[in-house]
């Protein structure tokens, strides 16, 4: 869940490597915090600043928006249920400095008697939605996990509470008031044992479950949920993005009624309002007490109680070597329908290996239960098919199809360029760009071309659009209307005034350098007669470049998550790209003005400002019906591509593992909305199995057949 | 082992001895012109040629100063040096390298496979040599040959069916010509450009090993470019670079050097201080700030002026060594009878360190000197493995020892790079110490 909300800022979530399942590289991506993902792929500093501008347009944004239309949500489906008997009314017991900030803001915490609940609520449970744990699963075992860094501390929020090991501790294990789906829509019950929407579509109650207990005993009490955002609105987690995110401009109120039913307001009623709302973590209170400055050092190595299957004791805490995660006694959710059969290992070992060598030989000898292998020469040359440890079946190759937004491989142009504010250009470029080239030549066809600047959110992708294939013919049709219409003796169109057609192609990825695909493109898209002056920079000095939008044309990608629907705004409104007064951009036909100043820090790095376009985004974002959203983004998917600012380059549709054979998963191996092999913890490990393998392994015999799988059930055609 | 010098008759000038002036000259000259010429050329470019792209003029300034100033520089300086003579102990000297066969075959060997990487274009590329198509004959492989598509030659389409209107493909217009029975193409020895990546062809892979067919005589790299045209042309890049920068340290070096030592007190008290806090500057981070510092720039920056740029770097960073040598050789002969004889004699200071002091340090100057251009070859091999070195695309042994490592199941692509490397480097050292040898000073300096 924590992956779906960690919204905004993700977007400024520069990935390290995509195309590169490779764990310690890929992990931090699917977070966001106040450090946002993947830090490591820009300067700290760099993300910070960009992360405060995001939060700071946000905060403008959201002032503007004052919305207050009913929305019956996602069309739940579940049965209706009758509001049960109501509990015992609740009164506040907290530490005084807690007490003193509820009391300051009386609109945003309210403690009702339980006949305040209002009637004629439809309760649904999620009953409706299938489990995709498997039945056959078995308990036990300890599952070997591998990290590249110690972390740093086992906070949840605060300084470096981003690293890598927080999916461990918290996001493939922390349980919230409800959980979308992995397989498709819906939502299934995780605190909450039913949930309704109020009539404004805004605003969800829910009803806890009695069951729910912390891994320290601790029942979860209802107040918990008001000393969440205590906890998140505090100066002393330091953490501004939290902060910001948790604010009561976003989370207007959490009202109380009784010992086990609550309703948390949110700002907007947006079709997935209920994924945002059941964001809203609780936190233990009886273990805090109260927050003061002292925290983040006080509880750099002090593990809060958990409502997930896993938590970290502190004699599993070995400093700098590893950190076991033991499955917490007698589960309060062991039997729960969705949580059944899932977190089956007793344990997680997280051993720190920082040598991607040395993890991989690890892994060889069987210390470790799996290895990625997205990398062409991981699957092809370091674990080949014919690898003894393939034909002997002890370790299995699987190839698993899933169906997320990817990471946005592109080509992005900067329409601010003289010569790039051309359309004609821009398109041409679309043409002159030979991604196909890239994968077969770079990626040995592995990879797939992406189709829009928004693949992967279901419904609101479009139906049928594809990016613009590689021809020298119709780039070249481009170019001439733009004035390109000669072939200089060195093969690169000119105008007859003797001016170049050439630009300045950036990248911070070195890696993508190495692997040719700079060298592919610029070879390519010299036969439509456009020279590349290939730049491959330091990693930081080219985020710098970009962000400052000193650049021409850049090859990158932002992150995404799984989400309901794609964001426009961040990337393509004109509001990120100048820093001008909208009345200011653009003349009286609609026409953007010369000589604008661009802005720098946002992610709008094609610098697109169209005046429909702005007018869609604007549109867009107002709407709550789901059918208008759709709609809309079909229409903007349309416009960008017309726009020709971004050039789709190219998505790993799948993930590959190599994994050993004691490593059980469900017959369609993983869910739908997947990321990573293990991050739903539908696996498990079966210790005979184990045991009989390395024996085989010992005796030079085989213990099966060879398994190469690939499951391509989510594939798209 | 040459001893004979009983004749008192100063000798004729053999044809070798004048050689070897032009050729030193050409280097000097064309080293000290070019960079003149850059630099002037620069800020005259910047100034006074119009353009149509913010800085062509400065780049287009640099590029014409660094040519044509440079090729002034090296006919003068090969003029002028053809009317000197050695003097009879470095003619000696001379002999005595001679005498060392490992070393001279050495330099014939390495100078020998440098000459044929400058004319490289026609052993190594992807334009072919001649082509005869319907009675016209064309050679591509020429510097500022025009470049002609394949509808020039009656190829509509290539092989995927795109418009053939780019420059063709030399091998596919043989194949082309081949199957239909007309005109001639001739492809130079190894038919590949460096920067070329090849498609992969029906069920191979690359990195591909070497295949004499095909004539990737070293096999491919993992996008499909031909090891033996990297090699090649990385070789050429590197041993350019190395020379350049051997030559512009030694001219700083000794010049400062030699202040240093003939004034003594306070210039050499102050030019070492000033030294050791130069020397303390980390270089590479130097590289980095200025690798981002040129990325930055607001207009377009040419490979070559990045190359330029780093050499300028290195060169900053590297002088200083030399200063040390060339001081203590001048402190110890500046106290020799000769020096105070000429300067009775009223001889200006240039002349006293450039005709008397220099020549009698020259066995200084001369056996470091092939150990520096090995140091130059591993540093840019060494920066280019680390990501600083050479611009994106340009072939680099730095940048294939570091495909070589990652993909060590592809053995070729190591195995190559390192034997290259450490040929030259062996070839390189060898020369490096029969030239030690040969200008031993203990062999001929007598001391009074």
């Amino acid at each position: 869940m924590k992956t779906k909300l960690t919204g905004f800022l993700l977007a400024a979530a520069l990935i390290w490597a995509g195309g590169c399942n490779q764990k310690q590289l890929k992990k931090p991506a699917s977070t966001g915090d106040d450090k946002p993902a993947a830090a490591a792929a820009m300067s700290e500093d760099h993300v910070r600043q960009m992360a405060q501008v995001f939060a700071q347009e946000f905060a403008a944004e959201l002032k503007r928006q004052n919305v207050t239309l009913a929305n019956g949500g996602t069309g739940q489906t579940g049965p209706v249920v009758p509001t049960p008997p109501v509990g015992r009314a609740v009164t506040l017991k907290s530490a005084p400095d807690v007490m003193e900030f509820y009391e300051a803001n009386p609109d945003g915490f309210t403690v009702a008697q339980p006949g305040d609940l209002p009637s004629g609520l439809e309760w649904v449970t999620g009953a409706e939605l299938e489990e995709f744990a498997s039945p056959e699963a078995k308990r036990g075992g300890t599952f070997m996990e591998y990290t590249s860094d110690y972390p740093r501390t086992l906070r949840f929020v605060g300084p470096d509470a981003n690293g890598a090991f927080r999916s461990y501790m918290l996001d493939y294990n922390a349980v919230y008031l409800v959980m979308p789906h992995p397989n498709g829509d819906g939502y299934y019950p995780g605190l909450a044992k039913e949930w309704a929407y109020g009539p404004d579509g805004r605003t969800v109650f829910f009803r806890i479950d009695p069951d729910a207990r912390y891994s320290d005993g601790k029942p979860l009490k209802v107040t918990d949920f008001f000393f969440g955002l205590y906890m998140m609105r505090s100066k002393h987690i330091q953490a501004p993005w939290y902060n910001d995110y948790f604010s009561d401009e976003k989370f207007e109120n959490v009202t109380i009624y009784d010992e086990q039913t609550l309703s948390i307001r949110f700002y907007k009623a947006k079709p997935d309002v209920i994924e945002k709302i059941a964001g809203l973590r609780p936190v233990p209170e009886h273990f805090y007490g109260e927050l003061d400055e002292q925290y983040v050092e006080d509880f750099q190595f002090k593990f809060e109680p958990t409502l997930g299957a896993y938590e970290v004791k502190t004699d599993n805490v070995k400093s700098g070597e590893s950190v076991t995660l033991t499955r917490v006694p007698g589960w309060w959710a062991d039997k729960k329908r969705f949580f059944r059969n899932r977190f089956n290992p007793d344990a997680i070992k997280v051993t720190v290996v920082r040598e991607p060598a040395k993890v991989f030989e690890l892994f060889l000898k069987g210390d470790l239960d799996w290895h990625g292998l997205a990398l062409p020469e991981y699957w092809y040359e370091k674990l080949p098919d014919d690898h003894e440890l393939v034909k002997n079946g002890h370790v299995e190759k699987i190839q698993f199809h899933n169906d997320v937004p990817r990471p946005t491989w592109a080509v992005r142009l900067n329409s601010n360029h003289p010569v790039l504010s051309n359309q004609d250009i821009r398109v041409g470029m679309n043409y002159a760009l030979n991604f196909s080239a890239v994968i077969e030549k770079c990626f040995r066809n592995d990879y797939e071309r992406m189709r829009t600047v928004a693949d992967g959110y279901g419904p609101r992708s479009h139906p049928n659009l594809k990016a613009r294939a590689f021809s020298v013919e119709k780039a070249k049709e481009q170019f001439a209307k733009a004035g390109y219409t000669e072939l200089g003796p060195d093969g690169i169109l000119r105008t007859p005034a003797g001016k170049r057609l050439s630009f300045v192609f950036t990248t911070p990825y070195k890696r993508l350098d190495e692997a040719g695909v700079m060298t592919v493109l610029k070879e390519e898209a010299k036969k439509a007669g456009v020279e590349l002056q290939v730049e491959v920079m330091e990693r930081t000095a080219a985020w710098k470049k970009i962000s400052e939008k000193k650049h021409e044309m850049m090859l990158g990608a932002l992150n995404t998550s799984v989400e309901m629907y794609p964001r426009f705004w961040e990337p393509y409104h004109s509001d990120n790209a100048y820093k001008e007064d909208k009345a200011d951009r653009y003349d009286a036909n609609g026409k953007l003005k010369p000589g604008l100043t661009p802005k720098p820090v946002t992610n709008s790095f094609t610098l697109m400002a169209d005046h429909e376009i702005d007018g869609l985004i604007e549109r867009y974002r107002e709407s709550e019906d789901l059918k208008e959203i759709t709609q809309l983004s079909h229409t903007l998917i349309q416009k960008i591509h017309d726009h020709g600012a971004y050039v789709p380059g190219w998505v790993r549709p799948w993930y590959r593992v190599g994994q050993w054979r004691w490593v059980k998963y469900p017959k369609d191996y993983n869910v739908r909305e997947s990321r990573e092999p293990f991050e739903f913890h539908i696996h498990w490990i079966d210790s005979d199995e184990k045991a009989r393998t390395l024996k085989a392994m010992e005796d030079g015999k085989a213990s099966g057949a060879a398994s190469i799988r690939v499951f391509d059930k989510y594939k798209l055609d | 082992m040459i001893e004979d010098n009983a004749s008192t008759a100063p000798p004729a000038r053999p044809i070798w001895e004048v050689v070897v002036w032009v050729l030193v000259g050409l280097m000097v000259g064309f080293a000290v012109g070019g960079l003149l010429g850059g630099l002037l050329g620069g800020l005259y470019g910047q100034f006074f040629l119009t353009s149509a792209e913010v800085g062509a003029g400065f780049i287009n300034g640099v590029k014409q100063g660094f040519l044509y100033v440079g090729a002034a520089g090296a006919l003068l300086g090969g003029g002028w040096c053809a009317t000197l003579r050695f003097n009879p102990q470095t003619l000696r000297k001379l002999k005595r390298f001679y005498g060392i066969k490992r070393g001279y075959w050495s330099l014939i060997l390495l100078a020998g496979a440098f000459s044929i990487s400058l004319l490289g274009q026609f052993f190594v590329n992807n334009r072919a040599l001649v082509v005869v198509h319907e009675g016209q004959t064309y050679f591509p492989a020429l510097p500022f040959a025009a470049s002609h598509t394949g509808v020039d030659f009656g190829m509509e389409t290539d092989a995927e069916g795109q418009e053939y209107s780019y420059e063709v493909n030399y091998r596919e217009l043989k194949a082309h010509f081949q199957s239909a029975g007309k005109g001639t193409v001739v492809m130079p020895l190894v038919p590949y450009s460096p920067e070329e990546t090849r498609r992969i062809g029906d069920g191979t892979q690359h990195p591909s090993p070497p295949n004499f067919e095909a004539r990737h005589f070293l096999g491919t790299d993992p996008i499909g470019q031909d090891i033996f045209a990297r090699l090649f042309y990385g070789f050429r890049i590197t041993l350019i670079f190395a020379l350049m920068f051997t030559l512009v340290v030694y001219l700083i070096g000794v010049v400062i050097g030699c202040l240093m030592g003939y004034y003594g007190s306070w210039v050499d008290l102050l030019g070492q201080r000033a030294v050791e806090v130069w020397q303390n500057i980390p270089f590479l981070y130097m590289v980095i700030i200025a690798v981002a510092a040129i990325s930055d720039l607001p207009f377009k920056l040419p490979a070559w002026f990045k190359i330029l740029v780093l050499l300028i770097i290195m060169v900053l960073f590297s002088w200083t060594s030399m200063t040390y040598y060339m001081r203590t050789s001048i402190l110890r002969e500046k106290s020799r009878d000769y020096v105070a004889a000429a300067q009775m004699l009223g001889a200006s200071t240039p002349r006293i360190i450039f005709n008397h002091l220099l020549p009698n340090t020259i066995s200084t100057i001369v056996t470091f000197m092939p150990f520096t251009v090995a140091t130059a070859i591993i540093s840019i091999t060494a920066l280019d493995y680390l990501g600083f070195g050479l611009p994106s695309g340009t072939p680099s042994w730095g940048r294939m020892l570091q495909q070589g490592v990652a993909n060590l199941h592809a053995p070729w692509i190591v195995l190559s790079a390192f034997t290259a490397m450490v040929m030259v480097l062996t070839l390189v050292t060898f020369i490096g110490e029969a030239v030690r040898e040969a200008f031993d000073p203990k062999k001929f300096t007598t001391y009074e």
